[in-house]
């Protein structure tokens, strides 16, 4: 951690770069854009301690809701699926994938805590760059925990029927949704500067994904449980996933397991990146 | 300055013991109410597990075989156990705090036995278990109408389970303590207690679990621990569905509480 | 009477190191009895090993009149300890660790109730009781540990390094509370790294270092012992050499911080016209020039060849 931030810093030092009274052009936007992603990959990927239950918790879960809910797959409600393993695969993958999905926040609020933040704010990187960094991180991380927990799931029999493109779209949408995590990450970490307020909506995550069609027919739930569920974004990006893994390929349900986290990514991100343009405008 | 304590005579070794055990639990129930963040393993946990629980898997109780129809009766006893667990980690959590501020060196210094040492943080996490096993209770009772077929004895059977649990995981912590003198005993304990809860028939009956979970679960202790806290969810209280749990309680108790001990003393003669 | 703190050969190592090597210790009923040395000296070693948290790898120890392993029950309930870094939790308030001292030292309820707060007058922390110990400074803290390890009146008093990181002022009210406690009969043993607060409080001390003690006495005796009073000198490094060898004409040299000069003084106070006579003979400027009577941190130097940490 320490060594990455001193050769950012050298690097990023408005110095070295010149006077700093022009906008950047747009080349060196994207070498800042590379260097500072390089940065929050290097982090995610030595931050093991968080990496490692991220995948060894969903998969846990899965192993044992496989064992113990076999005989569900009979209740009438219960979508036709050739096992819970099967019916597990979208959820056990955005599980993993919300695991460490707001540390990129956490890392913010972390530097702001520490003034670093204030050294590249003070320095030509364009600002939109220092939060595209950071979620570059997270995007990684989504996507490499997506494929090993897939990888386990196929060695454990699971099938995916909607084929390559199921799996591709499985990929998309959970990057898309660590990026829209994140990105409230980000948001809590300039609105507050505090590195515990962000960690402290890791549990709202955990909650959200829990009550939602994640682990079990939102069909079969009952009364204003089954209504919170059924309004639960996470339920709606995870029905038209499952139905990609279950019953096939259709283009309806990609878009929709696209479309959604994609807009709820974009939502996300413009709102802190008009976060961090206020906090700028009120220094 | 009051003459009247003569140093060096020790006042009632018993009652003074008793007294200081008395004092230390309460001691950690003073944390709860001072440390805000503390409520949520303390309630907000186990609340959410038996609501998210119930709610999400409320098709189960369709299923034939399933025992009851409400899977507020089912998940009651598991969301308690959650809940307990966590209390049992606060006496660890108690204990390792104070080696590392250093406090625990005047506890050491106490005149009388070690006894108390242990006693006390073990006495936290049943005043502590009360409040995670009677809300998780009013919750089940009230917003999920579970039953309350077996009675005062069902709901007794509840808190001498939590009661047990909480004894018996608040020993396990203990014992890492010991050995590890700080924080790091908790990360060493989560993870088995995590699995020890987790692969059980903590959500479904043995009957519905297949393969390794059904050998696992089936030779857990805490499969008969909750089938002793669920009975009175499910019908009348048995004493055939009573002693197995209170078995595996006494030895789980035994087991960690003994090590807890041994590790004790040698690192306090 | 026996002495109410005895210790003979008294050794500690942890692994490979020797933390203490060998100590003997013979204190008087009455006495203020201060263990001077710099950090990682042994000094908390040594209370440990004599408030029972640390068993002595060889060597024994008597406290109170009971040995601190097979009596260590005995012990703790005839001791008082104020611990490095008064750490006590800081959830708690002032009132309820009292109680809960009282009760681990078996007070009956009856005399708690008096004895909390006549301790928390005593330490002036009346008006601080009920608020909890997190928010109190470091003397407050200091002062509250102190009245903790009072509970049940002791004969015999701990302090490992009752002073170290207080302001002047908390110093002083420490020491004089100190004092005061002596003067009603309790024995103190304390540890402490600042020469000041040994010279002051100490009827007789000990100088640890390297887990020995090197030197033992009353302070006034050892400085006594050190006999001629010390000259400092500073001058530009180029004529630090040739004023060393003018002052060794007058005395033997002394140890001393880096960048100067200094003597004991072998002629007393009177021969300085001459020194400075010959220092100007020898045509060595002086930014500075000072004489001190013998310190403690002159025995200290004499002991140990070097100063201690902070001193001077």
């Amino acid at each position: 951690m320490t060594a990455a931030r001193a050769d950012d810093q050298s690097a990023d030092d408005p110095s070295a770069v010149g006077a700093g009274m022009e906008p950047p052009h747009r080349g060196s936007v994207l070498a800042q854009a590379v260097e500072l992603s390089r940065r929050s990959i290097r982090t995610s990927f030595r931050n093991m301690a968080a990496f490692i239950p991220g995948l060894v918790f969903p998969l846990m879960l899965a192993a044992v809701y496989s064992a113990q809910f076999s005989r569900a797959l009979a209740l009438p409600g219960f979508p036709k699926v050739d096992s819970f393993l099967d019916f597990i695969v979208p959820a056990s993958i955005l599980q993993s994938v919300s695991f460490g999905a707001t540390a990129a926040g956490a890392e913010l609020a972390l530097d702001i805590e520490g003034g670093f933040f204030d050294r590249l704010v003070s320095s030509p990187v364009a600002r939109v760059t220092i939060l595209i960094g950071r979620l570059a991180g997270s995007a990684v991380e989504a996507l490499v925990k997506s494929i090993i927990v897939l990888i386990v799931f196929f060695v454990f029999g699971a099938r995916v029927d909607g084929g390559v493109g199921a799996v591709i779209v499985l990929l998309v949408a959970s990057v898309l949704l660590a990026l829209a995590i994140g990105a409230v990450g980000l948001l809590l970490a300039i609105r507050t500067g505090s590195q515990e307020a962000v960690n402290a909506t890791f549990p709202l995550v955990f909650v959200t994904l829990f009550v939602s069609s994640a682990f079990f027919p939102t069909e079969l739930m009952t009364g204003w449980y089954q209504a919170v569920a059924q309004n639960n974004p996470i339920t709606w990006i995870i029905d038209p996933l499952r139905r990609l893994v279950i019953e096939g390929w259709s283009w309806s349900d990609a878009g929709l397991a696209i479309g959604l986290p994609g807009a709820l990514a974009v939502l996300t991100m413009a709102a802190a990146v008009l976060g961090l343009q206020r906090k700028m405008a009120s220094r | 300055m009051s003459a009247a304590i003569a140093p060096s005579v020790p006042v009632g070794g018993a009652a003074t013991a008793v007294r200081l055990i008395w004092r230390l639990s309460v001691r950690g129930m003073l944390r709860i109410a001072r440390r805000p963040s503390l409520i949520i393993p303390t309630l907000i946990m186990p609340v959410f597990l038996l609501v998210s629980f119930s709610g999400s898997f409320s098709g189960l109780g369709g299923l034939q075989g399933y025992g009851t129809d409400n899977v507020y009766n089912w998940m009651t006893a598991y969301a308690v156990l959650q809940g307990v667990s966590f209390a049992g980690v606060g006496a660890a959590g108690m204990t390792a705090e104070d080696m590392e501020n250093g406090f625990y060196d005047r506890l050491l210094l106490v005149p009388g036995g070690r006894l108390p040492l242990l006693l006390g943080p073990i006495g936290y996490s049943l005043l502590r278990s009360l409040i995670p096993t009677t809300m998780v209770l009013l919750v089940a009772y009230t917003l999920g109408s579970a039953d309350v077929a077996g009675g005062v004895a069902g709901v007794a059977m509840v808190y001498l389970g939590a009661f047990g649990v909480a004894t018996a995981f608040a020993c396990l912590g203990l014992f890492a303590v010991f050995i590890l003198k700080s924080m790091r005993a908790l990360l060493a304990i989560q993870v088995p207690i995590f699995m020890i809860t987790f692969l059980s028939i903590g959500q479904v009956p043995l009957s519905f679990q297949t393969g390794w979970l059904h050998a696992v679960s089936r030779i857990n202790p805490i499969t008969p621990v909750l089938t002793m806290m669920r009975q009175g969810f499910l019908g009348p209280v048995t004493w055939a569905d009573s002693w197995p749990g209170l078995v595996a309680l006494l030895a789980l108790v035994g087991f960690f509480g003994i090590g807890a001990w041994v590790m004790l003393r040698r690192m306090a003669p | 009477m026996t002495q109410p703190i005895v210790a003979e050969a008294l050794v500690r190592r942890f692994g490979d190191l020797t933390a203490v090597d060998g100590v003997d210790l013979h204190v008087d009923e009455g006495e203020v009895f201060a263990f001077l040395g710099p950090n990682g000296a042994g000094k908390s070693t040594v209370v440990r090993m004599l408030v029972t948290l640390l068993r002595p790898t060889e060597g024994s120890a008597r406290v109170a009149g009971f040995d601190v392993v097979t009596e260590a029950a005995a012990v703790r309930r005839s001791i008082g300890v104020a611990l490095q870094d008064a750490a006590i939790d800081p959830m708690m308030t002032g009132n309820e660790l009292l109680l809960l001292q009282s009760v681990m030292h078996g007070l009956p309820r009856s005399a708690a109730r008096v004895r909390g707060p006549e301790l928390l007058e005593r330490v002036g922390l009346t008006a601080a009781g009920d608020r909890r110990v997190g928010t109190y400074s470091g003397g407050m803290r200091r002062r509250l540990d102190l009245a903790l390890s009072l509970i049940h009146e002791p004969r015999v008093l701990f302090l490992d390094e009752p002073t170290t990181g207080l302001d002047p002022t908390s110093r002083q009210s420490l020491w004089e509370e100190v004092r005061r406690l002596n003067d009603e009969g309790t024995t103190v043993f304390l540890t402490t790294q600042y020469l000041e607060e040994a010279d002051q409080l100490a009827g007789r001390l000990a100088i640890i270092d390297g887990g020995r003690i090197v030197r033992e006495g009353a302070p006034g005796t050892l400085k006594e012992a050190i006999g001629s009073p010390t000259l400092r000198i500073d001058t530009p490094d180029s004529h630090r050499d040739s004023a060393a060898e003018v002052l060794a004409r007058f005395g033997e040299p002394r140890p001393c911080r880096e960048g100067r000069v200094a003597i004991g003084l072998a002629g007393g106070a009177g021969g300085m016209a001459e020194v400075v006579r010959a220092l100007d003979e020898a045509g060595i400027p002086l930014d500075h020039l000072e004489l001190d009577a013998p310190s403690l941190d002159d025995v200290f130097a004499d002991a140990t060849g070097r100063r201690l940490e902070g001193a001077e």
